[in-house]
């Protein structure tokens, strides 16, 4: 029988314990922020609605992200359309955030909002906020 | 003598989202413990498998595997009518219908012989019975809070099935509808929203009367409640209903599955649930499917109150067989 004892609980943060990345994607300089869904359940890309991102305190340009997902780039505005993508519950992403300069070494206060929809309420459309923070080391470029 | 047949208890993979999404349980490790929580294996689509709504060929294999290996019984597929997925619109029954038809082919690829619908598929579950009855798939709507028997939508429902008249199409009742009081878990909750005790006075006093969660909302308002105040409201109406364990005898010949939702187990009963007359009633007019134990309490170890929740309904099942 599974000893669940010896196993820690992880936390289910939209913004995952994971290194942030240098990079560039589609010609564009940036951050890879790393990312899960915080739901308990599968849901389309089109109840994906809203993303927030600050790195020490200085705010992403919004316009310019995209949600990368088991190797494909979204751009934020194109989520709506995308009913038919799913992003599972241990399907780790990335938000690629616009950044001009690549990020120092070391550790960068990374805090963020990020919004979705539970798609079957009574109400109708109801969204969930979910806010994030942590502090994470920019991985060693090679 | 041959004993009487009963329903039988298994497992609903809902009970361990909390340790499942926190990385303590695997899937596989779910599958492991359903052998000693009864065999009967039930999962919700989109938590517990990728590719949804379709289920993959390598999903098939490892969970048929696991089924065999734990000596397991597939009992019923959590499926989702996700009406408000679009940002522009309301899924059209033609949406609808496209969107639960993978889903019901994914359950009967695992091997399930019951899809649990969710109600928003009602304008289009005439259509999907040909399937049912292509995949030999029983589906049933959940009946969930606030979904009680004798609510008017529950009761819509019930018109559907008679008029359709088939035995592919009929009702998962969930526990949360037989309500006795408010958990304390539910208190706590509403607390930790910085729901003042006033005020969660007023809310069980009017869920002791009976009111539907509209008429509540506007005497919760009318008390001048904030946002956290109402969200609170509409989980305790969302967990808690008022059914009659009775009203099980008028719609005996519609339940293909049963959900054993519960919130705690004190001294080997779930306290503000009406468990001992459910169990009562199901025996009385021969229910012999699956009830599964789903678990939707605080935090805890939710193998062991899973446990403690079949001993409960395996207690009274011999209690009224006897």
């Amino acid at each position: 029988m599974v000893d669940k004892a010896k196993r820690v609980p992880k936390d289910r943060s939209f913004i995952r314990s994971d290194e942030l990345r240098n990079g560039t994607l589609e010609g564009k300089p940036g951050v890879f922020v790393p990312l899960r869904l915080p739901s308990y359940r599968a849901l389309p890309l089109s109840c994906i609605e809203k993303f927030e991102i600050s790195i020490d305190g200085k705010a992403a340009d919004s316009e310019g992200m995209r949600l990368v997902l088991n190797g494909i780039s979204h751009s934020i505005d194109s989520l709506p359309y995308k009913s038919a993508l799913f992003w599972w519950v241990f399907d780790p992403a990335e938000l690629f955030v616009p950044w001009p300069e690549p990020l120092a070494a070391g550790e960068h206060l990374v805090q963020g909002v990020m919004a979705d929809v539970e798609p079957y309420m009574t109400v109708g459309r109801f969204t969930f906020y979910y806010q994030a923070e942590k502090q994470l080391a920019v991985a060693d470029g090679i | 003598m041959a004993e009487k047949p009963v329903f039988k208890v298994g497992i609903s993979f809902h009970s361990f989202a909390s340790e499942y999404l926190t990385y303590v349980y695997s899937f596989e490790d779910l599958m492991e413990m359903a052998g000693s929580l009864g065999r009967g294996v039930e999962i919700v689509g989109p938590s517990h498998h990728r590719g949804f709504p379709y289920v993959t060929d390598e999903f098939e294999r490892a969970f048929k595997s696991s089924v065999e290996r734990y000596n397991l019984i597939p009992t019923s597929y959590g499926s989702y009518a996700d009406p408000f997925m679009l940002p522009d619109h309301n899924l059209t029954p033609d949406e609808l219908y496209a969107y639960t038809v993978p889903q019901l082919q994914g359950a009967a690829k695992l091997g399930f012989p019951v899809v649990r619908l969710q109600y928003f598929a009602a304008p289009v579950a005439e259509r999907l019975i040909p399937w049912a009855e292509k995949l030999n798939l029983k589906m049933g709507y959940e009946l969930h809070c606030p979904l009680d028997i004798e609510s008017p939508e529950s009761q819509e429902l019930i018109a559907q099935i008679e008029r359709i008249g088939s035995d592919r199409l009929g009702l998962v009742p969930d526990c949360g509808i037989f309500g006795r009081s408010i958990s304390a878990h539910h208190l706590k909750m509403g607390k930790d929203l910085g729901v003042n005790a006033a005020r969660q006075q007023l809310c069980q006093d009017l869920w002791k009367q009976k009111l539907t969660y509209a008429q509540a909302e506007e005497r919760f308002k009318a008390d001048g409640a904030g946002k956290h105040d109402l969200q609170w409201l509409e989980m305790v109406w969302g967990s808690f209903g008022h059914s009659e364990p009775s009203a099980l005898k008028d719609i005996k010949d519609y339940i293909v599955h049963f959900h054993g939702k519960y919130y705690n187990i004190v001294n080997g009963d779930e306290p503000d649930l009406r468990y001992e007359e459910v169990v009562k009633t199901l025996v009385e007019i021969g229910y012999t499917g699956w009830m599964s134990t789903e678990y939707e309490g605080a935090q805890t170890d939710s193998y062991a109150v899973c446990k403690a929740h079949q001993d409960m309904v395996n207690g009274y099942i011999k209690k009224y067989t006897a």
